[in-house]
Formats: structure tokens, sequence, C-alpha cells
């Protein structure tokens, strides 16, 4: 916290050490920009306004890709330190003794600027207001000094800095503190990092991982893609090899988790004095690698892997309807044939596409059920939780112990929610690689006629099963659609996914602690079973309060789950049907063209198709995804 | 103070073993009732996993012997108690018991179970011949959110078991920050034992204090601070007496001190000080290569094993700032620990109680039994235990002072911070009961309790005050009448005498 606030403004260049190259991940991303534009304007100039749609979202996609890494772990473990080291600047304020309390997320600007996000109530209901604050007063706003009890209301902040690390499009976000995994914010955590394409889970080399620590990796395995930890602190314990040793051990038990051991102070003292061997020590060169490489690299490659897919499959289908029309006037004779099959891949296309379709049903019917399985898992847990809380109200006088029994009701619904949060997580992700293998294999049914040509070249479809193959999982592709086209969507629940979803509102439990306290007070020679009735009584509304708001949020997630499903195959099965209508209304003027304007039809469409081709030979291959 | 209830209580436990001359288990249990109040305080010492348990332990012993490591390290309860020849034996479960080697490496117990693991063990007992311990029995006990479940559950069994009376007469609580298990566990030692809340007998402590800053050479300063906050916060004041910051590895350190590490201290402080600041950045730094210091490696990760990086710092500056020799600078290390706190801490809270809490926790265990197996002359005991038990002013006070500090009363805020204060929840010595300073005059302390005892007495006999108020009042007024008689027969002196022996007075 000493750093003055003009280090945020100056000196932009990494630490000396890091490896800042451009990578080749960035070089190839500006090289695909350049073939969608030209793919764009094809398609504009064929008339194919909705292709040129699709394609303006891959171009935003390229352009902006956000990647967010939570940087999670216990209390005091040095999370907002760093990220401060990460990015060489006192962006999250740190203190000895008071804790973070809401998440900061620290991303690429060319100018520094920082906001707060304050939950406001306008008269359209709730909202977030995007509020400019000085960077130099950010501890006032994030930390728990500043903002007891969040009084302010303030559901994150934002701070923004001229880093090499950030431009690529990485989000750090620096979370408060998880307890336990029994606890009601490991819950919204928990929450964030399913929306996160990375974790950091950082954990000091003073010990060993504790068991809550091994259960929230645990968790956090289930739910996000990409887990890291980190060991930090390793500066000032001489045992932090050790350490390491012994947490690889319980890494080893849990799945594979790569490990950095790092110490934040040495990386800033490095940065002041641009000590190249002391940034060595530090060991972030091997974390910032891994940023780059693993995650952001890895976000990229998913990123272009997508603008790939995009482009294939729109030149394909531009090319398509050419080709028809080309082979028509070359081979009169066949077209009468050629119709035939391209009305019926038509109709199956149609068919395709609607709502009786195999991977429409299959979606529908999915989430339907999964909605049903949730909520039946939801409240069979605390089914259970509510009966030991009965057991024990019953057990004496629940008056003079109501708090712990509101902290442990509190725990213990906390812990229930984050499994079937967990549960439905998995569950809903499974669904999405079902629907993909469902939509792959229905569109793989629609057969592609290419009468003069049998190389199949402008196929589509196999192309689809041909990334299958790769290492991009059907559910991947999922979301791309989730992470990139439908951004959108996302985007406006950003503000709240980024602190999770309040799945418990603390107000409810508050109120019955005050209730169960007045009790108490107001009649200490009550009947005894009056007053466990009572408890029992509040340990029932709340739970059934928690199953109510609980289940509403679950729900709206799996909604939404199926609606991007939905909208990103369904977008891909339209287009489809129009190339082939295309294809069809092509042939069939083909065969009206009279002979003196054949020839030259030919050579226009030759023309067209050769231009279309030499794009096709230009789209790379895309590069392998490591898992 | 000591000498009556703990006479009661024993010839109760008398009549209790003739009630229960047939049944080998009770008399079993009460011959353990019986050496227990016999014997010395006991204090155990209970934390999260790897809060630094053993290292307290030893620095309170002076001496290196509890074992510890990086990793996780004790993994059953182990008693320290005083002998005169060392001798350890491991206590099976399921009754039996084996004597074990007394083997060390480097200073510390090697604890060799010969071929059982720590399942098998019930508990280790170790008697050695340290002066420390004449007056007090330590307990080490593994640490609670264990990665292995059976080790946190068999120290939780241990202090909290459900139906006897916990083994620890007081506990030195360690946590290294407010965290969901510390409180839950400190939670479950207040309910359980006893049936009673135990408040009065924990106090926390904020362990690995040097830590907190990350090794900077104010971490203890940010250590006082948070130990400060913790104990205005209402979760803590419930729970334990006190909150204190301790630096466990440099009092361990410290208090054994060896002259050739003073020297080492001497060498680094003799460096210039860009040369110092240089080698101290990191751990691997101080321990690489290097041709600034004649210092070997192995003797420089020595150093950093035996005080942390921050002991290290802290010892060079100690002696740039004029510690000149190897005692005076194991003086000030001990003083800017902690330890001295915690000592004092213990000698004026616990040991000058001890009787009372030793007390209480066989009261409880002899009711316990009376209820499980009622015997014929059951009721002339519990009488006695009754009369015990009310006609003690310590247990009333002790009583009085968990109640005030878990649940409100009708006293105003001032009034019962003061009533805690009377009956001792600050200390027990008379003056600082008073709110008085050590040195002061026979006037100032006469006026004093005159002003609290008219203050009281109102309070006590206003109309307004209800029936359980009252008599709340009544044990302050005692309080403060023993206070009055005891300064005005014996005079001043009122310091317990330290009985963990300190390498050095309090600072």
């Amino acid at each position: 916290m000493a750093e003055p606030v003009h280090a945020l403004t100056e000196d932009p260049t990494a630490t000396a050490g890091d490896d800042t190259a451009t990578t080749a991940i960035e070089k190839a991303n500006a090289e695909l920009a350049t073939l969608v534009a030209r793919a764009s304007s094809l398609a504009g100039s064929l008339g194919r306004a909705d292709l040129v749609g699709r394609l303006s979202q891959t171009t935003s996609r390229l352009s902006d890709p956000t990647v967010r890494v939570i940087i999670v772990g216990q209390f005091k473990q040095g999370k907002s330190k760093l990220v401060n080291a990460l990015v060489n600047a006192p962006a999250c304020p740190v203190d000895d003794d008071i804790a973070t309390s809401v998440p900061t997320s620290v991303s690429f600007a060319e100018e520094p600027a920082a906001f707060a996000l304050v939950r406001s109530e306008n008269g359209a209901g709730e909202g977030i207001d995007r509020m400019p604050i000085p960077l130099d007063s950010l501890a006032d706003f994030v930390s728990e000094r500043g903002n007891p009890d969040n009084e302010r209301d303030i559901v994150g902040a934002e701070v923004m800095l001229p880093r090499e690390l950030l431009r690529g499009g990485l989000r750090l976000v620096d979370s408060p503190g998880v307890g336990g995994i029994e606890s009601t914010r490991s819950v919204s955590t928990l929450a964030a990092l399913s929306t996160a394409h990375a974790v950091l889970l950082v954990s000091d080399a003073s010990q060993e991982y504790t068991e809550p620590e091994v259960q929230f990796l645990k968790h956090a395995l289930r739910v996000s893609p990409n887990v890291a930890a980190v060991l930090s602190k390793t500066d000032i314990y001489p045992q932090w090899r050790q350490i390491e040793q012994i947490d690889r051990s319980h890494l080893g038990d849990v799945g594979r988790i790569p490990m950095f051991a790092v110490s934040s102070d040495l990386r800033m003292l490095a940065a002041q004095e641009q000590d190249r061997e002391l940034n060595e020590e530090s060991g972030f060169p091997a974390l910032v690698a891994h940023l780059r490489r693993d995650v952001l690299g890895r976000a990229e490659i998913v990123h272009q892997r997508g603008a790939v897919h995009d482009l294939v499959s729109v030149v394909d289908q531009l090319g398509m309807a050419i080709k028809t029309e080309l082979n028509a006037l070359l081979n009169p004779q066949d077209t009468p044939q050629m119709l035939a099959d391209l009305e019926a891949a038509k109709a199956r296309a149609d068919e395709f596409r609607s709502r009786s379709s195999r991977w429409q049903v299959a979606l529908s019917d999915g989430i339907a059920d999964l909605i049903a399985d949730t909520e039946h898992d939801l409240r069979d847990r605390l089914r259970k939780v509510q009966r030991e809380a009965e057991l024990s109200i019953d057990e004496g006088d629940p008056g003079p112990i109501w708090e712990q029994i509101a902290e442990w009701l509190d725990q213990r619904v906390s812990a229930a929610v984050s499994e079937t949060f967990v549960w439905t997580n998995e569950r809903s992700r499974w669904l999405s690689e079902q629907v993909a293998e469902e939509f792959t294999a229905g569109e793989s049914s629609i057969p592609f006629i290419d009468v003069g040509d049998t190389e199949g070249v402008l196929d589509p479809v196999e192309q689809l099963q041909g990334m299958d193959e790769g290492r991009l999982g059907a559910a991947e592709k999922i979301y791309i659609g989730v992470r990139g086209s439908y951004g959108g969507v996302l985007m406006a629940g950003l503000a709240t996914s980024l602190v999770g979803l309040t799945l418990i509102n603390p107000l409810s439990l508050l109120v019955g602690v005050l209730v169960g306290r007045r009790a108490y007070r107001e009649d200490m020679s009550a009947r005894l079973s009056r007053r466990q009735a009572e408890a029992k009584n509040l340990a029932r509304r709340h739970i059934e309060d928690v199953v109510f708001q609980v289940g509403k949020q679950l729900k709206d997630r799996l909604r939404l789950v199926q609606r991007v499903a939905r909208d990103h195959f369904g977008g891909i099965a339209d287009q489809l049907h129009r190339s082939l209508s295309e294809s069809v209304l092509a042939a069939k003027q083909a065969a009206s063209v009279y002979e003196k304007d054949r020839n030259g039809r030919v050579v226009e469409l030759r023309q067209q198709l050769a231009r279309i081709e030499a794009l096709r030979s230009e789209i790379p291959v895309p590069a392998e995804v490591r898992a | 103070m000591r000498g009556g209830v703990l006479d009661d209580l024993a010839g109760l436990v008398d009549d209790a073993r003739e009630l229960y001359a047939g049944d080998a288990g009770a008399s079993e249990l009460l011959a353990r009732y019986d050496r227990r109040l016999r014997e010395p305080l006991r204090l155990a010492v209970a934390g999260m996993v790897k809060a630094g348990k053993s290292t307290v332990l030893n620095a309170l012993i002076g001496e290196k012997i509890a074992p510890t490591d990086a990793g996780e390290c004790t993994r059953t309860v182990t008693w320290y108690r005083y002998a005169r020849t060392a001798r350890i034996t491991a206590h099976l479960i399921g009754g039996g018991e084996v004597r074990m080697p007394v083997r060390r490496s480097e200073g510390s117990l090697v604890l060799d179970l010969g071929g059982r693991t720590a399942d098998d063990v019930a508990w280790i007992d170790v008697e050695w011949p340290s002066e420390s311990l004449r007056s007090t029995v330590l307990i080490d006990t593994p640490g609670i959110a264990s990665i292995s479940q059976e080790v946190s559950e068999r120290s939780l069994r241990f202090l909290t078991p459900t139906s006897s009376p916990s083994e620890a007469d007081a506990i030195l609580y360690l946590l290294r920050h407010i965290h969901g298990s510390d409180v839950r566990f400190l939670e479950a030692f207040r309910d359980t034992a006893a049936g009673a809340t135990q408040t009065v007998n924990a106090v926390a402590l904020l362990s690995r204090a040097d830590e907190i800053g990350s090794g900077r050479i104010d971490s203890l300063l940010s250590a006082a601070r948070i130990a400060e906050r913790y104990r205005h916060s209402g979760e803590l004041r419930a729970l334990a007496l006190e909150c204190i910051p301790v630096a466990g590895l440099l009092a361990e350190g410290a208090r054994t001190l060896r002259e050739n590490e003073y020297a080492a201290f001497a060498e680094l402080a003799s460096l210039d000080r860009a040369v110092r600041d240089r080698m101290l950045v990191s751990v691997d730094r101080f321990t690489r290569a290097t041709h600034e210091t004649s210092l070997s490696i192995p003797r420089r990760r020595a150093l950093l094993e035996r005080f942390g990086i921050f002991g290290v710092r802290l010892a060079a500056a100690l002696v740039r700032g004029g510690a000149q020799t190897s005692s005076e600078l194991s003086e000030r290390l001990v003083a800017q620990s902690g330890l001295t706190d915690v000592q004092q801490f213990v000698a004026d809270q616990f040991r000058s109680r001890g009787a009372a809490l030793k007390a209480r926790s066989v009261l409880r265990g002899l009711e316990l039994l009376l209820e499980d197996k009622p015997r014929a002359g059951s009721a002339k005991i519990l009488a006695g235990l009754e009369r015990v038990t009310a006609g003690s002013h310590d247990l009333r006070e002790l009583a009085l002072l968990s109640e005030l500090r878990s649940s409100e009363t009708a006293l105003l805020p001032s009034d019962a911070s003061d009533a805690e204060r009377l009956i001792g929840g600050a200390g027990t010595a008379p003056l600082a009961r008073l709110g008085l300073a050590d040195d002061a005059g026979r006037e100032e302390i006469l006026a004093r309790v005159d002003e609290i005892l008219t203050h009281w007495r109102g309070v006590s006999e206003s109309p307004l005050t209800d029936h359980q108020t009252s008599e709340l009042c009544r044990v302050v007024i005692r309080s403060v009448e023993g206070v009055a008689s005891e300064l005005s027969v014996g005079g001043g002196s009122d310091r317990a005498s330290a009985d963990v022996v300190t390498a050095s007075g309090p600072a």
C-alpha cells in the first residue's frame, strides 16, 4: 500500500524476465480476422445477410476475448497481493488485518480507471450502477474497514490498467476469502467459478492444505475446467519446498492440478528495482507463463477454433448454391435427379430445425428432467437438514442456544446448496454434450448432393464431425456459443455472476435470530414446548425460503442453458436450411437459362467459385487444444 | 484462597470411594479425581492444525522437547508433566501401557510408537525433569481440521468429551485468524464441558504473530492491532477471556538461545545495512552461497529453522539496538514475542484460580458419576457437593464471570464491565480488580473500596433491581470485601509467583 498511486499510470511494460513476446496465437488471431472480413464481404455480395451476421459475431469474439480468472482461497492467504504482484500495481488494497469484502476485477484499458458496482433500486427494479471512483480510494469500497458489513451495498469493483499481461483479454478477479466449504460465501464463490475460464487457488506456504481447502479444490475441479494451485509467501517460509511436496501429494489424490510456488513480495521488489534475477526467484514467470499459455492461450485457441469453424461453414454454404448452379448448367441432364435430392435434403433440414427434431427434443426433455431432479435433490438434502435441526431442537431449550442453531443451520443449508449447485452444473454440462451429439448426428443425416463432384469438398457436415475428432469436445462448442456469440446474455448477468448468486438471503436468517432472541427474553418461564415449536417453525420457514429462492435461481440458470443451446444450434440449422433452399433455387434457375447466357453465367460462377475456393484454402487448420 | 475447596472435595471423593468400593470402573475414576485434585493445574494447548501448538508448548517449557515439523506433526494427545527422571509411556486404547525409549533428535523427543500407529495409542505421557512443569501439566493436542478426520476427532474427543468433564482445567487456544472451524471448536468447548460455559478457563492466542505482516519488522504491531480487534469482537469475547498475540517460533528460539547463535546474529548485525537487507529479502536468498558473511550455509539454514526470517531480522536489529550479550538478546526477544504476556496471563488468571478450576472439573465429574450410578449414600455426597459449590466464593466468581461474558444482564454496560473486573476478569490481583495502579497508596485504595462498595450496595438495594441482578451484586460486593480485607491485612503484594519459570522476569 506504500506504493504511490502514480505507479498505476506509468511504466506499462511488464517486469523484466516475464515472457512478453507476442504469441503466435495473437498473430494467428489477426490473420483470422482478415479472413473473416473477406468472407463477410463475399457473403454480402452474394446477398446472404444471415451469414454476414454470423461472421460479425465471429469478429467481435475474436477482437474481445475476455478470459476470466478467479483467484480464490481462504482468508489472508495473499490473494489481493498476488493480483497486485501479477500486474505490478496496487490494484487491490492489501492489509495485514482487514480482508477484502467484495470481488475486484482487474482488466485491460489504455487509461487506468476504477469503478464500483453498486446495487441500485430504481423504478424499473434492481439494477447495477457502475460508478467511477478514484483509484486511490478503492480501499474504502472493497475492504471490510472502509465498507463494514457492506453498508454501501457494493457488489464488486472493477479496475482497469494499461498492462501488457492483461492486453490479451485476461481479467483477474480477486475474491473475498472463503472460510470453509460450508460457509455461505463459498456457495457464491462456486457459482462464480462456473462462469470463469480458470481458477487459481491460493494457499500460503505456512502449512499444508487443510481439509476445507481440499474439499474446495474437489468442488472447484467439478465446476471449472482449468484449476491451478498457487503456493504463496515463499519468501518467509524456509520449509516451503517441503510444504509444496506435501501439498502436491494431497493434490495427487484430487486430480491433475498444476502448482506454482510464488512470492508476491519478491515480485514487487523486483519490479521496483527492475531486478530480473529477483523476478525469477519470485516464481512468477512460471505463473505468468501458465496464465498466458494454458489459460489465455487455451481460451484463445478455443475462440480460434470457433472462428475457423464459422468460417469454413460459411464459405462452404456460400459455395453450395454456386456449385449447384454450375453443375446444373454444365450437366443439364442430371438436373432433375439433383433437384429431387436437394428437395429431399431441404425437407430434412426443415425437419431438423423444427421443434420435433431429435436434438430439440433431447434438449427440452433434458432440461425439464433436470429441473425436476434439481428441485428434488435440493428438497431432499434440505429435508435431511431440517430433520436434524428438529432433533437438536427437541433435545433441549432452543432459546439460549438459538444463535448457534441458526449458525449451524446456515452452514448446513449452504453445504447442501453447494452440493446441489455443483451437481446441477455437472448435469447441465452433460446435457449440453448430449444435445451436441444429437445435433451432429442429425446434421450428418442430411445428405449433401453434389452429383458432378464426388469428392465432397463442400461438406460442412463432415467438417463439424471432423472437429469432434479434435480435442474440442461437443460441450466446448456450446461454450463457444455461451461465452462468445451469446456473451450478451451473460454480460447482462455479469455483475451478478461476478459475486455469484446470493443464494441465501442473510436477512432472513437475521430475522430468525432476532425473533428467537426476543422469544427467549420475553418470557423466561414460558413453556419449553412452545419455544421448541417456535424454533422448529423458524427453521422450517427458513428452509422453505431457501428452497423457494435457490430453486428459482437454479431453474433460471437451467433455462438460460436451454435458451443458449437452442439459439446456438437453431441458428446453424436455419443457415443450413437457407443454403439448401438457395441451392434448389439456383438449380431450377439454371434449367431456365438461355443457351446464349449460359456461357457467360458459367464464367461468372467459375470466378465466384474460384474466389471462394481461394479463401477456403487459406483457412488455417485450427490448433490443438491442450487438455 | 486455596486449600478449602480442594480439601472439602478430597474428603467427598474419599467418601465416594468407600461408597463405590466394589465398582472397579468407578473406583478407578475416583482415584483419578483424587490424583487430579492434588496434581498441578492442567493446561491444554489446542487449536487448528499447524497453529504452532507444539512450538508454543516448547516455549512455555523453555526447552525444545515436543517434536515440531513443517508438515502436520502432533498426532496423539501428549502430556508433559514433571518428574525427577525422564520417562515416556504410551497408554494404549483399551487399556495397557508401553514404556517408550527416551530418545532425542536435535533436542526434540522422538516419540517412537514402535510399530504401533497413532490410532492404537490413547495418549502419551512424558515425564520430564523441567522446572517449568512443576506447577503446570502441559498437554499438547493434535490440530483440529486436519486432513485426517481421525486426528481431528481425537483432539475433539479429548478436549470436549460428551459424558465426562474435560481432562484439561484450562486451555490455551491458538488461532491464526478467525476461522470457521476455530470458532466452532471454541463453542463446542464451551457447551459440553461440565454443562456450563467455560469462557473462564480459555485464552485465545493469536499465534504465529510474526507471519501476519509477511515477516516485516513491524509485524508484531500489526498482530497486536488484530488481537485488539478480536478482543472486542463479540464472538471471541464470549469464548475466551483474552486474546494475546504470540510469535511461538521466536519465543521458542529465544528461550533456548545458544551462544553461537548470538554470535551469528552479532555478525549479521555488523554487516552493512544494504548488504544485510539484500540477504534477508527472502529465505532462499538468505541460505544461498555468498561471500558477504562467514556464516556457513548450514548455520544460516539452522538460524532460519529456529527463529524464522522474522526472528533473524528482529534479532539482528536488536543486537544493533544494543543487546550486548546472549542473555540480554534472549530477554528482549522473549519480551517481543509476546510469551511474557502469556506467562503473566496464565499466572494471573489460571494459576491463581487453580483450585477453583480444578474443583470445577472434579465437581462435575462426581456429580455425573452419582447421577449415573446412584447408591444408598449418594444423597449425602450430593449434599456435600452442593455445600462446596455454595460455600466457595471462587466458584461463584467463576460462574458469574462466565455468565457476564456469555449473556446479557440487566446491568448497565459500564456496570457490567466494572463487575467483570471486580470479580477478577482482568486478573485476580487485588489492585487489578480495583482498577488501580500497582503503586497505589493506602488512602487511594480505601477511598476506591469505599466508593465501589457504596455504588454496588446502592444497585443491589435499589427497588428497581430484580432478584437475579441483586444476587449478582452480592457476589461482586463479596469480592470487593475480600479484596479489602486482603489488602489491609497483607498489603500490596499481589503477584502470584510465576510458576512457569522464564529465562527472565517480565519486562
